[in-house]
């Protein structure tokens, strides 16, 4: 697949000069929320509702991040943290050792298994969430790291990316090693994973993100405050009608979601080409 | 199975060889146990009564017959066919056009880009709190910069008439970056002879968008279009952080519902009836979109 992204600036005709403008005053303005979410965080809470909009905080004050952490926000990342490293690593793991039988090694029946793959892979997961839900209750694993991990480990996007970079994985590389009479294992953990370098960082990237912002099922499946991951416990923070509770005003909401957003923005501007690729490669939301 | 099988046979000389089954193993234990078959534990659960305490009760097909008359669930399909509605066209129209601004690869095109990705990777609920917060009826910065153009205040989220389409908003700026940078990408593999040729002939840039551009992108636009229809169909978490529902049911969506029934009212087998229906709409709209498309490839 070509590089997903501008290649070395184009130079501007003056004609182009309008449309330029108007498309990057549209990128500032699509970026604006988050300068308005950080700005409002680190404002005072009686400069949060002037009479006259403020896109910058007269003073500088921590004190809303400060009420943040009078929640449990510290176990609720903690708790994140476990569910998208395991689920990732396991699933970026077990899916390349897939993907690459799927595209290099001829097995009974692997046409009609990846078929299968391609299936659920259509059906979204939401459909089946209230079923799982009954059979960890049922269990006795509700509320649970295992709850929380196991159901995010049969992605089969990993499967995917990697059965698409195998399939053009030079044969010549394995083929020596194969006439030394090393077994497959060995060939993949010595050769073919460690050279899949792009999609390894594209899958877990991807899937990090997925797992780290995941909110269905950890709602569902996380009964006390100790187990809930930090998109479900921040939630909370939501100043609205029904039937939330609002833990306190916008400011220190502001300051709940910037300290959430961090982690996977950060990821994704250090690994963005990665991350770009991968997304157009596998036609999933990140 | 003899048909799946027949290829291995040619490619590996006739030796039927197994390590295949073993790499794949390790994935296809836990996608069968956590992923297929909760999907097919759905459909029996969907005919039982099923709390979380307690043995089922086999009860037919009075789930379904309940939830066809449910006024709620009409109520929740209804607005998912909405959220489809505005969410869709949004997300492939301004995809599409910030696709085409970035490929001309003008200065700071890569931060364009990136600017038009980033709200792709934060969770529902950074999504969620922020657009609350823009969306505020008296203090937020779509009111008040409204205000200046002498509209409104509009109550986004707190009145029935415009949830929905507040929650639309939020969903629009989340979903974009997806169909963005598969537009973007659909671009960059345009071949770009077609292109020259056409501007040689005289064509300006709208005809060449019109003859080139656009018939190269079809299969990109009908994939986009697919996948965020599936995507639309399946809105929870926005929802859930902006409006719980409110007010009055007038944002709910299908899995809003399916989680209120499940999760307040633990009526479990009632939820997955409703999730099986979801799931039969969601076939027919891709069965459709499949249908329409081969026609129009066929014709």
């Amino acid at each position: 697949m070509a590089e997903v992204g501008p290649a070395p600036a184009r130079r501007l005709g003056l004609r182009d000069v309008p449309i330029w403008l108007c498309g990057t005053l549209l990128a500032l303005l699509w970026g604006a929320p988050f300068l308005w979410m950080v700005s409002t965080s680190l404002k005072p809470a009686a400069q949060v509702m002037t009479p006259v909009i403020e896109w910058f905080p007269r003073e500088i004050t921590f004190e809303n991040y400060a009420k943040v952490f009078r929640y449990p926000v510290l176990t609720w990342a903690l708790n994140s943290v476990i569910q998208a490293v395991v689920a990732t690593g396991l699933c970026v793991l077990f899916g390349a050792m897939a993907g690459y039988a799927l595209a290099r090694l001829p097995f009974p029946g692997r046409r009609a298994l990846f078929a299968l793959f391609l299936a659920v892979l259509m059906i979204p997961s939401e459909i089946a969430v209230v079923p799982l839900l009954l059979a960890f209750i049922k269990a006795g694993l509700a509320s649970t790291y295992a709850a929380l991990i196991l159901p995010q480990i049969g992605n089969v996007l990993a499967v995917y990316i990697f059965r698409q970079y195998y399939l053009t994985f030079p044969k010549e590389l394995e083929e020596a090693a194969l006439v030394d009479g090393a077994g497959r294992f060995k060939i993949f953990f010595t050769i073919a994973l460690p050279l899949a370098r792009a999609p390894l960082i594209a899958t877990t990237v991807i899937l990090f993100t997925l797992n780290w912002n995941n909110f269905l099922w950890p709602l569902l499946v996380t009964f006390d405050e100790s187990m809930k991951t930090m998109p479900v416990g921040m939630a909370a923070f939501a100043p609205v009608v029904g039937t939330h509770t609002q833990l306190e005003g916008y400011a220190v909401a502001m300051a709940a979601v910037t300290i959430l957003c961090i982690p996977s923005i950060t990821l994704f501007l250090l690994t963005q080409r990665h991350f770009i690729r991968g997304i157009a490669l596998g036609g999933v939301k990140g | 199975m003899r048909a799946a099988g027949s290829g291995w046979q040619a490619e590996d000389g006739g030796r039927r060889d197994w390590t295949g089954w073993l790499f794949v193993a390790f994935f296809t234990l836990p996608f069968l146990l956590f992923n297929l078959a909760p999907l097919l534990f759905g459909v029996v659960l969907a005919f039982t009564e099923w709390g979380i305490i307690g043995d089922p009760v086999w009860v037919g097909t009075a789930n379904f017959e309940q939830a066809l008359a449910d006024p709620w669930v009409a109520n929740a399909f209804w607005n998912t066919f909405l959220y489809a509605c505005t969410i869709v066209p949004g997300v492939v129209v301004l995809g599409l056009a910030f696709a085409l601004f970035v490929h001309q690869r003008w200065p700071l095109s890569t931060l364009a880009r990136t600017l038009f990705f980033t709200p792709n990777v934060v969770s529902a609920t950074v999504i969620g709190l922020v657009w609350v917060w823009l969306l505020d009826t008296q203090f937020g910065l779509v009111n008040r910069y409204l205000a200046f153009l002498g509209i409104g205040p509009i109550p986004w989220l707190t009145s029935g008439d415009w949830s929905l389409i507040g929650v639309s908003i939020a969903s629009i700026w989340w979903d974009l970056g997806l169909a963005f940078v598969l537009f973007l990408a659909a671009l960059q593999d345009e071949p770009q002879e077609l292109h020259e040729a056409a501007a040689i002939d005289g064509a300006g840039r709208i005809r060449r968008f019109l003859h080139v551009t656009l018939p190269h992108l079809r299969p990109t636009i009908s994939m986009v279009v697919t996948l965020q229809i599936i995507a639309s169909m399946r809105i929870f978490s926005q929802v859930y952080v902006m409006t719980n529902g409110a007010p009055h049911g007038s944002s709910q969506s299908v899995i809003h519902y399916i989680y209120q029934t499940a999760i307040v009212q633990y009526r479990l087998g009632y939820a997955s009836a409703v999730s099986v229906l979801l799931f039969l709409a969601i076939l027919v709209v891709t069965l459709l979109q499949r249908l329409l498309l081969r026609e129009r490839a066929g014709g």
